[in-house]
């Protein structure tokens, strides 16, 4: 299976801070000691969370992460080496040359770890599909053989692998080429967290979903729903990878994990629970949920949004990943480099390549 | 030497993939990869900063430089890593250097762009600069949404105005205002939600990150139109110019620095730190012969297509290479920089192909070649002659052109209590010695 995890400064919880927060906890090296961990479990990516897809911002969160997400994982792809990084920017914050330029940059500091978390606008429809294709159609500015270096001749690319992409739509008029070279991943992963309005962009446009869900029930219809639309698109099930968000308790017992969350309920807090299936549990025990839906979901794995930091990641990296990879579930270490090779996803070949793979 | 103690320049490492010079990317020292060589850049910052230079400073369009795409594929300029996010990793990577980009006010909004330099000035521990351009070329304004670009008046209305709302945003919470100690998230009372609506944005909220540790992340600027000036005098703690002689450079910084008490400002709240790009050897001839083999990289067309784009004008191989420039109107895009190579033309009587190899060199600015006794001299004039606070240095290729700087000149410059031997400070602003602005200011 699997799985990634989504970092916050304190926990998902919105009481976590009270337990254990103080300002030092937000700054770059608690979060980077987060991502570090996660390093050590091998897991497939940290996930940053944004809140400026609904802005103004007239409050400060403390279940929000104090950086820009897109500069936050720039630095972190320079101190974790090989655990995937994935940024969330919403469309209505971003120009699209901007956006494309920003995480073709971050794939390429990364080398080839970056995914782009979509957050659009249910209600402009036309608009963000718009916006998509001119983002990727900025990353194929380039083909992978463009660039060749060659002193001697004093060519530095390639001009007929240069590609202008002179997009003129209804919303955007965007000429290109995009100025940073395409990237490692070819493009970086497109992710999205599904929600019940923006079905439809998911099943065209991600490549990895996550399944925001409070119960069994509901993850499961929501799973049924986006592969059943995916075939809409021309997409195949297996082009996609879902995962559900999951929040996990973890102590001796469940008894004790379910302990931990009564504790935290009863502090005050201002903001919600997180959207995800809650699990109590040992680690051998949470191991057991999780795999019994993966089984019976159809889903390829997990997202975890530990309640509480440090102690719930540490529970989980330490106890339920060995366990999972025990069973053979999951990978001991990293086989591949880049976030697509993590996924089992592949990497998008150039237009230009498959066209000429066609007339052949 | 006591007036050295008082005093002491403020140094930049202008940073390119490529190298300063155009053909410096096939020089066999060159590594033709910085494009997409992270560790490359961050090298480059470690070893600025062992140096114990002020900041690094890296350029930007949002867009590629060269229409024509033959002349865009002899040069290594077209792609590069976006600044902000090579910034942010640069920031991680480095302890006590300033680090600024390059970002537009025509292309951004206020909110956004304010929160992404706070963002790298909290990942710096403040260390970030913004240096604020307009963004003058085609090429960038057919990448968004409107088409065309806008007038040079309207450009500057807006960047005003954004620089007002980028500011607001920065101010909107203050040190100390998240206590988090188990019952108070954060003090309402340190809390100042923006409400800007003005001609160009609107711009409402709080910074989702604490106070800068510098007060506000350092102003940059390179306007040198009146409009530029101005707005440089208002609100910049760096300018960054180009000036080819020293009476150019005297006239530059006694104009913009007498600008400044009309805005309440001290002239040495800004350090006016012209571009310089030494090329030096131990030997004069070795450095002679240094400049020669990058020359001799150059292809006329690359040179000439280069000039015609600092010039604002579509084309220049239409007249003849061993002529004069044509004579040409003031351009909607880079009035200063197109007025200084005209000025220059005139003044040595250079034919198109000369200019265009004196510009593909150093792109309009200082170039010096020399042992690192005559480079030092040259700096010391300008900066007593009160024609700049200190320089960008511009290395022609890279990392060869900044190590030899770093190398050869810094010791000098120190010998003579010019530059510092350590870092006054953790922030860029203190140790650039610009005050930190109080809030609303």
């Amino acid at each position: 299976m699997h799985i990634g995890i989504s970092i916050t400064p304190f926990g998902h919880h919105p009481a976590a801070w009270r337990e254990n927060g103080s300002p030092d906890t937000m700054d770059f090296k608690h979060l980077a000691a987060q991502v570090k961990k996660a390093e050590d479990g091998a897991l497939d990516f940290a996930f940053f969370a944004d809140r400026l897809g609904r802005r103004p911002i007239d409050d400060l969160s403390p279940q929000a992460v104090p950086f820009e997400p897109t500069t936050l994982v720039a630095a972190l792809a320079t101190v974790a080496r090989k655990i995937g990084l994935i940024a969330t920017a919403a469309t209505s914050q971003h120009e699209p040359y901007n956006l494309a330029r920003r995480f073709a940059s971050l794939d390429t500091i990364s080398k080839g770890r970056a995914g782009w978390n979509l957050v659009i606008s249910p209600e402009t429809v036309a608009r963000e599909e718009e916006y998509i294709d001119v983002v990727s159609g900025l990353w194929d500015s380039w083909e992978d053989d463009a660039f060749v270096y060659d002193k001697a001749s004093g060519r530095f690319f390639v001009p007929g692998k240069m590609h202008v992409l002179n997009h003129a739509g209804a919303h955007f008029k965007v000429r290109g080429p995009l100025n940073v070279n395409r990237s490692p991943q070819g493009k970086p992963l497109i992710s999205q967290l599904l929600t019940g309005d923006t079905l439809d962009i998911a099943a065209r446009s991600a490549e990895l979903i996550f399944i925001g869900a409070r119960s069994p029930d509901e993850a499961r219809a929501l799973v049924a729903d986006i592969t059943q639309r995916l075939g809409r698109h021309a997409r195949m099930r297996s082009d996609v990878r879902i995962l559900a968000n999951v929040v996990p308790y973890i102590a001796g017992t469940a008894g004790e994990a379910r302990e931990i969350r009564d504790r935290l309920d009863a502090l005050p807090a201002a903001g919600e629970k997180p959207a995800g299936l809650e699990v109590f549990g040992s680690p051998i025990g949470t191991a057991d949920r999780l795999q019994d839906w993966s089984e019976t979901f159809g889903i390829d794995g997990f997202m975890i949004l530990p309640p509480l930091v440090t102690e719930s990641t540490h529970a989980f990296i330490d106890g339920v990943i060995p366990e999972l990879s025990k069973r053979g579930m999951f990978r001991n270490a990293y086989m591949g480099s880049t976030l697509r090779e993590h996924l089992g996803l592949r990497r998008p070949p150039h237009p230009a390549s498959r066209s000429a793979g066609a007339s052949r | 030497m006591s007036r050295a103690n008082s005093r002491q320049m403020k140094l930049g490492a202008f940073l390119m993939a490529g190298g300063h010079h155009i053909g410096a990317w096939r020089h066999p020292d060159a590594v033709a990869e910085a494009g997409v060589d992270i560790d490359h850049f961050i090298g480059l910052a470690q070893m600025a900063e062992a140096a114990k230079l002020d900041m690094i400073f890296v350029e930007d369009a949002a867009a590629i430089r060269e229409r024509n795409v033959n002349i865009a594929s002899q040069a290594a300029r077209s792609t590069g890593f976006e600044p902000l996010s090579l910034l942010a990793a640069l920031a991680v990577n480095t302890s006590h250097i300033g680090l600024v980009a390059t970002a537009s006010t025509t292309y951004n909004d206020p909110y956004g762009l304010a929160r992404t330099f706070a963002s790298i000035d909290q990942l710096s521990g403040g260390r970030a600069g913004w240096n604020l351009v307009t963004s003058a070329s085609e090429l960038e304004a057919e990448n968004f949404v409107s088409s065309g670009l806008r007038p040079h008046a309207q450009r500057y209305e807006r960047a005003e105005e954004f620089a007002a709302a980028a500011t607001a945003v920065w101010d909107s919470v203050d040190a100390g205002a998240y206590v988090v100690d188990g019952n108070v998230y954060v003090d309402p009372g340190k809390l100042h939600p923006v409400d800007h609506r003005g001609t160009h944005f609107t711009a409402a909220g709080l910074l989702d990150s604490p106070r800068s540790q510098q007060g506000r992340p350092v102003m940059v600027q390179a306007g040198a139109s009146d409009a530029g000036k101005n707005l440089a005098a208002r609100t910049a703690d760096v300018v960054f110019t180009a000036a080819q002689t020293l009476e150019e450079g005297q006239e530059y910084y006694a104009d913009l620095k007498a600008r400044m008490p009309s805005f309440d400002r001290e002239p040495d709240d800004l350090k006016i730190l012209p571009g310089v790009s030494p090329i030096v050897g131990r030997t004069e001839s070795e450095a002679r012969a240094k400049y020669d083999a990058l020359q001799e990289l150059i292809p006329d067309e690359v040179g000439v297509a280069l000039l015609a784009s600092y010039l604002s004008v579509k084309d220049l191989s239409q007249y003849p290479l061993e002529g004069p420039l044509p004579e040409m109107p003031q351009t909607d895009g880079i009035q200063s920089r197109q007025q200084l190579i005209i000025d220059m033309g005139r003044r040595e009587n250079l034919s198109i192909r000369q200019l265009a190899r004196h510009f593909a060199g150093a792109r309009g600015h200082w170039q010096l070649i020399g042992t690192p006794a005559q480079i030092a001299d040259e700096l010391e004039e300008r900066f007593y002659a009160k024609a700049a606070d200190g320089f960008n240095i511009m290395g022609a290729l890279f990392p060869a052109g900044l190590e030899d700087f770093i190398i050869l000149v810094i010791p000098e410059l120190r010998r003579r209590g010019l530059f510092r031997e350590e870092y006054e400070g953790r922030t860029l602003r203190e140790n650039l010695g610009t005050r930190i602005p109080a809030r609303g200011a």
